[in-house]
């Protein structure tokens, strides 16, 4: 039997249905603080923008992104992440506990808080970390599933990096250049981590999704080769190599981005859908936020690429994936479960409906346009957080009414 | 009775594909099976079919498509 074949190998509908459905509720609190605090335009150094951030980045990307994973690697690997219903339990546990402390302990500075959020992160991560690297060693030798072990190995650099940084903010120990150690962890997590998955997912999904052509073998390969070199001499000194590795790492993502949005101009079917919307929206994001990142800009102007990379590519890509795996996962394990006659089940657009994931897009549009724009106009906060904090609860009803049809058709979580 | 129930799925967006040959294999009769066309390899179907009670057999199409024979399997999947 080949890879993915059999019911057995898929996780229960829990496994990453937990990870989805709490993930907005972080984007919502995150939306909730950038309104109600004020400064955090002005500096990504800021407490408040470091809380903000780590919102975004481990509660709701982080949070899909494990999730996602434990689901992907069976199917596409052909290799499942062992035992992963306990996995799944502990990991989700320590990000959903972790990251709200985490949170708090940057925003306030208070040093029992970190330690207590560096403790639940680092299990958590460490939990889902482990069997991850095991599934991945066993898993079929295509280029995607390359470009998701590398991204993992990126994930497992930032989460060192960042619980050394917490101990360095709750005073156990002094690094020397702490602000270093700063850069190389969110580069490790944001181009490492977030862009590489996104860009080893998307050689599988988009094709699979958005009925484009394959990517180019060629452009696979050479896009792998140059992040697997990039990485790490991004990652670490001596300094003229960290610059030649970010440089690649932003041409490389520069390139993905151009690349995909050519094969969706050229997909088969010309009707679009939501999630192709938070694609392009995700890929143009990106392809700007990659191609500004090496310039030596003003400091409100950073803060702008920045948010460019987490909020316009990071959650919109996975903001749109979401509606594209929750009602699948319904609908499949509905039918899993069910077994004959099909007749009368919802079909995957009865999970959900393009209007409401059409409308939750708009006021997504609408966050994102006033929130890259606080930097230089900081009055925006308020608006943008807020429209921030209603997508994201627009999203997380939409996922919540697609497992409710589901559990009205007898469907078991 | 047509032996051979053809379900074209080519060029459709998943789950499209598989959403119709479910509403197929639903609709078979005894003596009967399914002839599915769909450009990609439908590796979660597999699993559906074969706790339903199904067989399958797939082979490449020359133009890169894949062809499935779906049928009952002997002992019904009890």
């Amino acid at each position: 039997m080949g890879p993915g074949l059999a019911l057995e190998q898929a996780p229960p509908f829990s496994a990453p249905l937990r990870f989805f459905l709490t993930a907005p509720v972080f984007l919502a609190a995150a939306g909730l603080l950038a309104a109600w605090s004020t400064g955090w335009s002005g500096t990504p150094l800021a407490p408040v923008s470091l809380a903000l951030t780590h919102l975004v980045t481990l509660g709701f990307l982080g949070m899909v992104m494990l999730g996602a994973l434990m689901q992907i690697l069976p199917v596409v690997a052909g290799s499942p992440v062992p035992a992963v219903g306990p996995v799944a339990a502990v990991s989700h546990a320590g990000l959903a506990i972790g990251t709200p402390l985490l949170a708090w302990g940057l925003a306030s500075g208070e040093a029992a808080i970190l330690n207590a959020a560096g403790l639940a992160l680092g299990l958590g991560l460490t939990v889902f970390l482990i069997p991850t690297a095991i599934s991945l060693a066993r898993a079929r030798a295509l280029d995607s599933v390359r470009a998701m072990a590398l991204s993992v190995a990126a994930l497992a650099v930032t989460v060192l990096l960042g619980l050394s940084l917490t101990a360095w903010l709750a005073g156990h120990w002094a690094p020397a250049d702490p602000i270093d150690l700063l850069g190389r962890h969110a580069l490790a997590g944001l181009a490492g981590w977030v862009g590489v998955l996104v860009v080893g997912t998307a050689w599988q999904v988009v094709p699979m999704l958005q009925l484009t052509p394959a990517y180019p073998p060629r452009l696979t390969r050479a896009l792998l080769i140059g992040f697997a070199l990039a990485l790490p001499a991004a990652l670490l000194p001596p300094a003229p190599w960290q610059i030649v590795g970010e440089a690649g790492l932003a041409l490389g993502l520069v390139v993905f981005a151009l690349a995909t949005l050519d094969l969706q101009r050229r997909r088969k079917r010309k009707i679009g859908d939501t999630t192709l919307r938070f694609w392009r929206l995700g890929m143009i994001c990106l392809a700007l936020a990659a191609a500004l990142s090496p310039l030596p800009l003003p400091e409100a102007a950073r803060m702008t690429a920045g948010m460019l990379f987490v909020a316009g590519f990071g959650v919109s890509v996975v903001n749109g994936m979401l509606y594209k795996i929750v009602p699948f996962l319904a609908w499949f394990h509905l039918h899993a479960q069910k077994g004959l006659p099909a007749a009368g089940r919802p079909s995957m657009k009865d999970y959900l409906p393009e209007s409401r994931a059409q409308g939750q897009f708009r006021a997504y549009l609408a966050a994102l346009a006033c929130l890259l724009a606080t930097p230089f106009a900081p009055a925006l906060a308020v608006p943008g957080g807020l429209l921030l904090a209603a997508s994201s609860a627009w999203l997380g009803w939409n996922l919540v009414s697609a497992v409710r049809l589901f559990r009205a058709h007898g469907g078991r979580v | 009775m047509k032996q051979e129930i053809l379900v074209d799925g080519r060029g459709l967006e998943p789950p499209e594909p598989m959403e119709k040959v479910l509403a197929a294999v639903d609709l078979l009769r005894p003596g009967q099976h399914i002839r599915f066309l769909i450009h990609r390899e439908p590796f979660p179907l597999y699993g559906l079919l074969e706790n339903m009670g199904y067989r399958h057999r797939t082979h490449m199409l020359g133009d890169g498509c894949f062809e499935i024979r779906i049928e009952p399997r002997a002992d019904g999947g009890r």
